[in-house]
Protein backbone atom coordinates (compact mmCIF):
# COMPACT_ATOMS: atom_id res chain seq x y z
CA UNK A 1 0.00 0.00 0.00
CA UNK A 2 1.56 3.51 -0.91
CA UNK A 3 2.56 5.34 1.72
CA UNK A 4 0.91 9.19 1.72
CA UNK A 5 3.10 12.32 2.58
CA UNK A 6 0.88 12.95 5.74
CA UNK A 7 1.86 9.25 7.00
CA UNK A 8 5.03 9.70 6.31
CA UNK A 9 5.66 13.02 7.60
CA UNK A 10 4.12 11.91 10.81
CA UNK A 11 5.98 8.64 10.77
CA UNK A 12 9.54 10.83 10.70
CA UNK A 13 7.52 13.07 13.74
CA UNK A 14 6.80 10.09 15.88
CA UNK A 15 10.51 9.21 15.61
CA UNK A 16 11.49 13.14 16.56
CA UNK A 17 8.79 13.07 19.02
CA UNK A 18 10.09 9.99 20.95
CA UNK A 19 13.88 10.95 20.56
CA UNK A 20 13.32 14.32 21.80
CA UNK A 21 11.67 12.86 24.55
CA UNK A 22 14.45 10.38 25.54
CA UNK A 23 17.08 13.49 25.30
CA UNK A 24 14.75 15.45 27.52
CA UNK A 25 14.50 12.71 30.44
CA UNK A 26 18.38 11.90 30.03
CA UNK A 27 19.17 15.17 30.39
CA UNK A 28 16.84 16.74 33.55
CA UNK A 29 16.32 13.34 35.10
CA UNK A 30 18.77 11.19 33.78
CA UNK A 31 17.60 7.92 36.68
CA UNK A 32 14.65 6.75 34.45
CA UNK A 33 12.62 3.48 35.96
CA UNK A 34 15.04 3.66 39.35
CA UNK A 35 13.38 3.31 42.45
CA UNK A 36 13.11 6.70 43.93
CA UNK A 37 13.68 5.55 47.47
CA UNK A 38 17.42 5.53 45.96
CA UNK A 39 17.20 9.38 45.31
CA UNK A 40 17.40 12.31 47.11
CA UNK A 41 17.16 16.14 46.89
CA UNK A 42 20.39 18.04 45.86
CA UNK A 43 19.17 20.66 47.88
CA UNK A 44 20.33 20.46 50.91
CA UNK A 45 22.00 17.09 50.82
CA UNK A 46 24.38 17.66 48.03
CA UNK A 47 24.93 21.42 48.33
CA UNK A 48 25.64 21.43 51.99
CA UNK A 49 28.17 18.91 51.47
CA UNK A 50 29.88 21.28 48.50
CA UNK A 51 30.05 24.18 50.73
CA UNK A 52 31.61 22.71 54.02
CA UNK A 53 34.17 20.74 51.90
CA UNK A 54 34.73 24.51 50.38
CA UNK A 55 35.16 25.94 53.86
CA UNK A 56 37.45 22.39 54.79
CA UNK A 57 39.84 23.73 51.36
CA UNK A 58 39.92 26.91 52.89
CA UNK A 59 40.77 26.72 56.28
CA UNK A 60 43.82 24.01 54.68
CA UNK A 61 45.28 27.14 52.61
CA UNK A 62 44.80 29.54 54.96
CA UNK A 63 46.58 27.44 57.46
CA UNK A 64 49.32 26.90 55.00
CA UNK A 65 49.76 29.99 54.16
CA UNK A 66 49.96 31.42 57.63
CA UNK A 67 52.62 28.95 58.71
CA UNK A 68 54.56 28.38 55.62
CA UNK A 69 56.10 31.54 53.25
CA UNK A 70 56.50 30.47 49.48
CA UNK A 71 60.35 30.68 48.52
CA UNK A 72 61.56 33.61 47.20
CA UNK A 73 65.81 33.52 46.41
CA UNK A 74 67.87 36.08 45.05
CA UNK A 75 67.01 37.93 42.00
CA UNK A 76 67.23 36.24 38.65
CA UNK A 77 70.92 36.22 37.27
CA UNK A 78 71.87 34.51 33.97
CA UNK A 79 75.48 34.64 34.33
CA UNK A 80 75.04 32.80 38.60
CA UNK A 81 73.92 29.03 37.77
CA UNK A 82 72.99 27.41 40.74
CA UNK A 83 74.37 23.75 41.25
CA UNK A 84 72.08 21.28 40.86
CA UNK A 85 69.53 23.41 38.91
CA UNK A 86 66.18 21.76 39.73
CA UNK A 87 62.82 22.10 37.65
CA UNK A 88 59.79 22.76 39.99
CA UNK A 89 58.99 19.32 41.60
CA UNK A 90 56.04 18.21 39.24
CA UNK A 91 58.52 18.17 36.76
CA UNK A 92 61.47 16.72 38.34
CA UNK A 93 60.88 13.03 37.53
CA UNK A 94 61.27 14.12 33.51
CA UNK A 95 64.11 16.10 35.09
CA UNK A 96 65.62 12.89 36.34
CA UNK A 97 64.55 10.70 33.22
CA UNK A 98 66.75 12.71 31.11
CA UNK A 99 69.64 12.36 33.49
CA UNK A 100 69.56 8.78 32.03
CA UNK A 101 70.27 8.89 28.17
CA UNK A 102 69.33 11.59 25.37
CA UNK A 103 67.08 14.37 26.17
CA UNK A 104 64.29 13.37 23.40
CA UNK A 105 63.54 9.91 25.13
CA UNK A 106 63.25 11.41 28.51
CA UNK A 107 61.80 14.60 27.63
CA UNK A 108 59.61 14.06 24.58
CA UNK A 109 58.91 10.86 24.03
CA UNK A 110 57.96 9.44 27.47
CA UNK A 111 55.55 12.16 28.30
CA UNK A 112 53.98 12.30 25.02
CA UNK A 113 53.27 8.39 24.66
CA UNK A 114 52.12 8.26 28.29
CA UNK A 115 49.48 11.28 27.71
CA UNK A 116 48.40 9.51 24.39
CA UNK A 117 48.03 6.39 26.24
CA UNK A 118 46.22 7.51 29.53
CA UNK A 119 43.72 9.28 26.86
CA UNK A 120 43.20 6.25 25.31
CA UNK A 121 42.19 3.98 28.82
CA UNK A 122 38.60 4.20 28.27
CA UNK A 123 38.82 2.69 24.78
CA UNK A 124 41.42 -0.18 25.56
CA UNK A 125 39.30 -1.30 28.70
CA UNK A 126 35.97 -1.97 27.54
CA UNK A 127 34.42 -4.20 30.07
CA UNK A 128 31.23 -3.07 31.70
CA UNK A 129 31.72 -4.64 35.73
CA UNK A 130 32.66 -3.20 38.53
CA UNK A 131 31.83 0.35 37.15
CA UNK A 132 32.12 2.88 40.11
CA UNK A 133 33.73 0.69 42.19
CA UNK A 134 37.19 1.03 44.21
CA UNK A 135 39.47 -1.75 42.84
CA UNK A 136 37.39 -4.25 41.79
CA UNK A 137 38.62 -7.65 41.60
CA UNK A 138 38.03 -8.43 37.66
CA UNK A 139 40.17 -5.18 37.23
CA UNK A 140 43.50 -6.67 39.12
CA UNK A 141 45.36 -6.06 36.02
CA UNK A 142 44.92 -2.53 35.16
CA UNK A 143 45.05 -1.81 38.56
CA UNK A 144 48.59 -2.86 39.05
CA UNK A 145 49.73 -1.61 35.74
CA UNK A 146 48.47 2.07 37.03
CA UNK A 147 49.62 1.53 40.05
CA UNK A 148 53.28 0.36 38.56
CA UNK A 149 52.70 3.69 36.22
CA UNK A 150 52.14 5.64 39.85
CA UNK A 151 54.54 4.51 41.69
CA UNK A 152 57.19 5.30 39.01
CA UNK A 153 55.90 8.47 38.08
CA UNK A 154 56.41 9.53 42.05
CA UNK A 155 59.53 7.62 42.32
CA UNK A 156 60.83 9.48 39.72
CA UNK A 157 60.19 12.69 41.59
CA UNK A 158 61.23 11.70 44.92
CA UNK A 159 64.80 11.28 43.74
CA UNK A 160 64.73 14.19 41.72
CA UNK A 161 63.90 16.45 44.34
CA UNK A 162 65.97 14.48 47.03
CA UNK A 163 68.64 12.74 46.06
CA UNK A 164 70.08 14.78 43.34
CA UNK A 165 73.16 17.09 44.18
CA UNK A 166 75.78 19.34 42.35
CA UNK A 167 76.26 17.84 38.29
CA UNK A 168 72.71 15.66 39.55
CA UNK A 169 75.11 13.51 41.15
CA UNK A 170 73.46 10.61 43.14
CA UNK A 171 73.36 11.74 47.52
CA UNK A 172 71.14 10.19 49.79
CA UNK A 173 69.04 12.65 51.80
CA UNK A 174 71.31 12.87 54.54
CA UNK A 175 74.14 12.92 52.54
CA UNK A 176 76.06 16.11 52.42
CA UNK A 177 76.84 17.92 49.27
CA UNK A 178 80.69 18.28 48.66
CA UNK A 179 81.29 21.89 49.22
CA UNK A 180 84.32 23.65 47.45
CA UNK B 1 8.78 33.80 66.42
CA UNK B 2 11.33 32.02 64.14
CA UNK B 3 8.74 31.41 61.65
CA UNK B 4 8.31 35.03 61.41
CA UNK B 5 11.67 36.39 60.90
CA UNK B 6 11.72 33.30 58.46
CA UNK B 7 8.88 34.80 56.87
CA UNK B 8 10.53 38.11 56.79
CA UNK B 9 13.55 37.54 55.30
CA UNK B 10 12.51 34.60 52.38
CA UNK B 11 9.23 35.62 51.39
CA UNK B 12 9.77 39.53 51.05
CA UNK B 13 9.45 41.13 47.60
CA UNK B 14 13.40 41.86 46.95
CA UNK B 15 14.18 38.05 48.04
CA UNK B 16 11.57 36.71 45.69
CA UNK B 17 12.68 38.92 43.06
CA UNK B 18 16.53 37.70 43.60
CA UNK B 19 15.95 34.11 43.96
CA UNK B 20 12.74 33.92 42.37
CA UNK B 21 10.88 31.75 45.22
CA UNK B 22 11.01 31.44 48.84
CA UNK B 23 12.86 29.40 51.17
CA UNK B 24 12.81 25.67 49.80
CA UNK B 25 11.17 24.11 52.19
CA UNK B 26 9.24 21.16 50.09
CA UNK B 27 10.18 18.86 47.12
CA UNK B 28 9.38 21.41 44.60
CA UNK B 29 10.60 24.71 45.67
CA UNK B 30 13.98 22.35 46.26
CA UNK B 31 13.87 21.58 42.77
CA UNK B 32 13.64 24.67 41.39
CA UNK B 33 15.99 25.96 43.91
CA UNK B 34 18.35 24.27 41.79
CA UNK B 35 17.07 24.28 38.41
CA UNK B 36 16.44 28.35 38.41
CA UNK B 37 19.66 29.44 39.79
CA UNK B 38 22.64 29.91 37.49
CA UNK B 39 25.04 29.05 40.01
CA UNK B 40 23.18 25.89 40.67
CA UNK B 41 21.55 24.15 38.06
CA UNK B 42 25.06 22.94 36.74
CA UNK B 43 23.49 20.01 39.43
CA UNK B 44 20.82 17.58 38.94
CA UNK B 45 18.00 18.55 40.80
CA UNK B 46 18.06 14.60 42.19
CA UNK B 47 21.18 12.61 43.10
CA UNK B 48 21.31 9.01 43.65
CA UNK B 49 22.27 8.74 47.72
CA UNK B 50 24.97 6.55 47.12
CA UNK B 51 26.86 9.31 45.22
CA UNK B 52 26.79 11.12 48.40
CA UNK B 53 28.72 9.51 49.73
CA UNK B 54 32.38 10.45 50.36
CA UNK B 55 34.58 7.52 49.58
CA UNK B 56 32.90 7.65 46.36
CA UNK B 57 34.99 10.47 45.10
CA UNK B 58 36.51 11.38 48.13
CA UNK B 59 35.64 15.20 46.99
CA UNK B 60 39.03 15.01 44.92
CA UNK B 61 37.36 16.18 42.04
CA UNK B 62 35.23 19.25 43.87
CA UNK B 63 38.41 20.01 45.49
CA UNK B 64 41.00 20.72 42.45
CA UNK B 65 38.00 22.90 41.33
CA UNK B 66 37.85 24.88 44.39
CA UNK B 67 41.40 25.22 44.14
CA UNK B 68 41.11 26.59 40.85
CA UNK B 69 38.66 28.93 42.29
CA UNK B 70 40.87 30.32 45.03
CA UNK B 71 43.83 30.61 43.03
CA UNK B 72 41.57 32.53 40.50
CA UNK B 73 40.55 35.10 43.32
CA UNK B 74 44.28 35.67 44.75
CA UNK B 75 45.66 35.76 41.32
CA UNK B 76 43.77 38.61 40.66
CA UNK B 77 44.63 40.11 43.69
CA UNK B 78 47.94 39.55 42.71
CA UNK B 79 47.87 41.34 39.62
CA UNK B 80 47.41 44.15 41.48
CA UNK B 81 50.80 44.19 42.54
CA UNK B 82 52.60 42.51 39.91
CA UNK B 83 54.33 44.11 36.86
CA UNK B 84 56.02 41.65 34.28
CA UNK B 85 58.79 43.69 33.90
CA UNK B 86 62.82 41.82 34.67
CA UNK B 87 63.32 45.17 36.70
CA UNK B 88 59.73 45.10 38.68
CA UNK B 89 58.89 41.52 39.10
CA UNK B 90 61.28 40.89 41.95
CA UNK B 91 60.97 44.33 43.80
CA UNK B 92 56.84 43.43 43.45
CA UNK B 93 57.76 40.25 45.00
CA UNK B 94 59.77 41.86 47.86
CA UNK B 95 56.87 44.78 48.21
CA UNK B 96 54.08 42.17 48.35
CA UNK B 97 56.44 40.13 51.42
CA UNK B 98 56.85 43.33 53.12
CA UNK B 99 54.90 46.70 52.53
CA UNK B 100 52.29 45.13 51.36
CA UNK B 101 48.90 44.12 54.00
CA UNK B 102 48.61 40.62 54.09
CA UNK B 103 50.60 40.61 50.78
CA UNK B 104 52.78 37.49 52.16
CA UNK B 105 49.90 35.48 52.81
CA UNK B 106 48.14 36.71 49.31
CA UNK B 107 51.12 35.11 47.80
CA UNK B 108 51.31 31.78 49.81
CA UNK B 109 48.18 31.30 49.38
CA UNK B 110 48.81 31.18 45.53
CA UNK B 111 51.60 29.35 45.60
CA UNK B 112 50.38 26.43 47.86
CA UNK B 113 47.05 26.47 46.38
CA UNK B 114 48.96 25.68 42.77
CA UNK B 115 50.99 23.02 44.57
CA UNK B 116 48.55 21.73 46.03
CA UNK B 117 46.14 21.69 42.88
CA UNK B 118 48.70 19.75 40.75
CA UNK B 119 48.75 17.03 43.29
CA UNK B 120 44.88 17.07 43.44
CA UNK B 121 43.91 17.10 39.77
CA UNK B 122 46.71 13.66 40.08
CA UNK B 123 44.92 11.87 42.79
CA UNK B 124 41.34 12.75 40.87
CA UNK B 125 42.88 10.97 38.15
CA UNK B 126 43.68 8.04 40.34
CA UNK B 127 40.43 8.35 41.87
CA UNK B 128 38.88 7.78 38.67
CA UNK B 129 41.23 5.32 37.46
CA UNK B 130 40.86 2.68 40.56
CA UNK B 131 36.72 3.59 40.59
CA UNK B 132 36.70 2.57 36.67
CA UNK B 133 34.71 6.06 36.25
CA UNK B 134 36.19 6.65 33.09
CA UNK B 135 34.24 3.78 31.12
CA UNK B 136 31.63 4.09 28.77
CA UNK B 137 29.83 6.64 28.05
CA UNK B 138 32.26 8.92 30.15
CA UNK B 139 35.52 8.02 27.65
CA UNK B 140 35.61 11.74 26.26
CA UNK B 141 35.16 12.89 29.66
CA UNK B 142 38.41 11.09 30.63
CA UNK B 143 40.29 12.75 27.66
CA UNK B 144 38.89 16.36 28.72
CA UNK B 145 40.73 15.47 32.29
CA UNK B 146 43.43 14.35 30.93
CA UNK B 147 44.08 17.74 29.11
CA UNK B 148 43.18 19.46 32.15
CA UNK B 149 45.88 17.79 34.07
CA UNK B 150 48.27 19.10 30.80
CA UNK B 151 46.86 22.32 31.18
CA UNK B 152 47.45 22.54 35.31
CA UNK B 153 50.98 21.60 34.88
CA UNK B 154 51.18 24.59 32.00
CA UNK B 155 49.62 26.99 34.37
CA UNK B 156 51.95 26.14 37.04
CA UNK B 157 54.87 26.41 35.12
CA UNK B 158 54.12 29.65 33.72
CA UNK B 159 53.59 30.92 36.79
CA UNK B 160 56.65 29.28 38.08
CA UNK B 161 59.08 32.26 36.13
CA UNK B 162 56.91 35.31 37.54
CA UNK B 163 58.58 35.66 40.79
CA UNK B 164 61.83 36.43 38.59
CA UNK B 165 64.15 35.03 41.37
CA UNK B 166 67.31 32.32 40.71
CA UNK B 167 64.41 29.58 41.63
CA UNK B 168 61.90 30.53 38.45
CA UNK B 169 64.79 31.54 36.33
CA UNK B 170 66.90 28.44 36.19
CA UNK B 171 63.74 26.01 37.19
CA UNK B 172 62.36 27.94 33.46
CA UNK B 173 65.55 28.21 31.57
CA UNK B 174 65.68 23.81 32.20
CA UNK B 175 62.47 23.19 30.82
CA UNK B 176 62.93 25.43 27.74
CA UNK B 177 66.00 23.83 27.04
CA UNK B 178 64.08 20.65 27.06
CA UNK B 179 61.50 22.18 24.66
CA UNK B 180 64.82 22.05 22.15
CA UNK B 181 65.89 18.61 22.25
CA UNK B 182 61.77 17.92 20.42
CA UNK B 183 63.24 16.73 16.67
CA UNK B 184 62.45 19.38 13.94
CA UNK B 185 60.71 21.75 15.07
CA UNK B 186 62.68 21.83 18.63
CA UNK B 187 64.47 25.14 17.83
CA UNK B 188 61.87 26.81 16.41
CA UNK B 189 59.49 26.02 19.02
CA UNK B 190 62.02 26.88 21.99
CA UNK B 191 61.73 30.85 20.18
CA UNK B 192 58.29 30.67 20.16
CA UNK B 193 57.97 30.55 23.75
CA UNK B 194 60.98 32.09 24.71
CA UNK B 195 60.85 35.10 22.59
CA UNK B 196 64.75 35.05 22.10
CA UNK B 197 67.43 33.17 22.51
CA UNK B 198 67.78 33.54 26.29
CA UNK B 199 65.13 33.57 28.82
CA UNK B 200 64.27 37.28 29.62
CA UNK B 201 61.87 40.14 29.01
CA UNK B 202 60.27 38.40 26.35
CA UNK B 203 59.69 35.06 28.09
CA UNK B 204 58.14 37.01 31.21
CA UNK B 205 55.88 38.60 29.11
CA UNK B 206 55.13 35.49 27.36
CA UNK B 207 54.51 33.49 30.65
CA UNK B 208 52.50 36.23 31.73
CA UNK B 209 49.93 36.76 29.38
CA UNK B 210 49.75 32.49 29.22
CA UNK B 211 49.57 32.51 33.05
CA UNK B 212 46.83 35.18 33.47
CA UNK B 213 44.63 35.33 30.41
CA UNK B 214 45.14 32.23 28.42
CA UNK B 215 45.62 29.53 30.27
CA UNK B 216 43.15 30.30 32.62
CA UNK B 217 40.43 30.72 29.56
CA UNK B 218 41.07 27.62 28.48
CA UNK B 219 40.73 25.64 31.96
CA UNK B 220 37.64 27.47 32.63
CA UNK B 221 35.89 26.48 29.71
CA UNK B 222 37.35 22.90 30.03
CA UNK B 223 36.24 22.83 33.53
CA UNK B 224 32.69 23.94 31.90
CA UNK B 225 32.49 21.02 29.70
CA UNK B 226 33.78 18.60 31.95
CA UNK B 227 30.66 19.49 34.61
CA UNK B 228 28.79 19.69 31.71
CA UNK B 229 29.58 16.08 30.73
CA UNK B 230 29.10 14.42 33.96
CA UNK B 231 25.48 15.39 33.82
CA UNK B 232 25.33 14.41 30.27
CA UNK B 233 26.81 11.08 31.46
CA UNK B 234 24.29 10.33 34.11
CA UNK B 235 26.19 11.87 37.23
CA UNK B 236 28.93 9.66 38.80
CA UNK B 237 29.46 6.07 37.54
CA UNK B 238 27.99 3.55 39.65
CA UNK B 239 27.58 -0.23 39.12
CA UNK B 240 25.04 -1.40 36.61
C1 LIG C 1 41.19 20.95 36.77
C2 LIG C 1 41.04 19.69 36.88
C3 LIG C 1 39.77 18.90 37.20
C4 LIG C 1 38.64 19.31 37.86
C5 LIG C 1 38.33 20.68 38.47
C6 LIG C 1 37.75 18.16 37.89
C7 LIG C 1 36.51 18.15 38.51
C8 LIG C 1 35.70 17.03 38.61
C9 LIG C 1 34.55 16.90 39.48
C10 LIG C 1 34.04 17.97 40.45
C11 LIG C 1 34.02 15.66 39.29
C12 LIG C 1 32.82 15.07 40.02
C13 LIG C 1 33.25 13.91 40.89
C14 LIG C 1 34.35 14.20 41.85
O1 LIG C 1 34.25 15.19 42.59
O2 LIG C 1 35.31 13.44 41.85
C15 LIG C 1 34.81 15.02 38.26
C16 LIG C 1 34.58 13.75 37.73
C17 LIG C 1 35.34 13.14 36.75
N1 LIG C 1 36.60 13.55 36.34
FE1 LIG C 1 37.45 15.32 36.77
N2 LIG C 1 38.34 17.11 37.22
C18 LIG C 1 39.58 17.52 36.81
C19 LIG C 1 40.53 16.74 36.16
C20 LIG C 1 40.32 15.45 35.73
C21 LIG C 1 41.33 14.57 35.23
C22 LIG C 1 42.81 14.88 35.15
C23 LIG C 1 40.69 13.41 34.85
C24 LIG C 1 41.25 12.15 34.23
C25 LIG C 1 42.30 12.04 33.53
C26 LIG C 1 39.29 13.57 35.11
C27 LIG C 1 38.30 12.66 34.82
C28 LIG C 1 37.04 12.65 35.40
C29 LIG C 1 36.01 11.65 35.13
C30 LIG C 1 36.10 10.48 34.13
C31 LIG C 1 34.95 11.97 35.99
C32 LIG C 1 33.63 11.16 36.15
C33 LIG C 1 33.93 10.19 37.26
C34 LIG C 1 32.79 9.33 37.68
O3 LIG C 1 31.71 9.40 37.05
O4 LIG C 1 32.98 8.57 38.66
N3 LIG C 1 39.09 14.82 35.67
N4 LIG C 1 35.83 15.86 37.87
Amino acid sequence: MPVSDEQRMSEQEKDLKSYGLMNLVEGETPHVGKEPEEMTTTWPHLLVKELNLFYLVMIFIMGMSVFFDAPLEEMANPSVTPNPAKAPWYFLGLQELLSWGPPFWGGIFVPTVGVIILILVPYIDRSRVGTGLWFHPSRRLYNILFTVFVVVFIGLIIVGTFMRGPIWGFYWPWEPWPTH
Amino acid sequence: MIEKVKNIVFQNRFWKSVFRHGMPVNARLRSEAVMSNLFLHIHPVKIYKDSLLFRKTLGLGLISFYLFFILCITGILLMFYYIPHVQRAYQDMKDLEFAVSFGMILRNMHRWGAHSMVALVFLHMCRVFYTAGYRHPREFNWGVGVILFVCTLALSLTGYLLPWDQLAFWAITIVVNLIETMPIIGDDLRYLVVGGTLVGQNALIRFYVMHVMVLPLLVTMLIAVHFWRIRKDGGLARPE
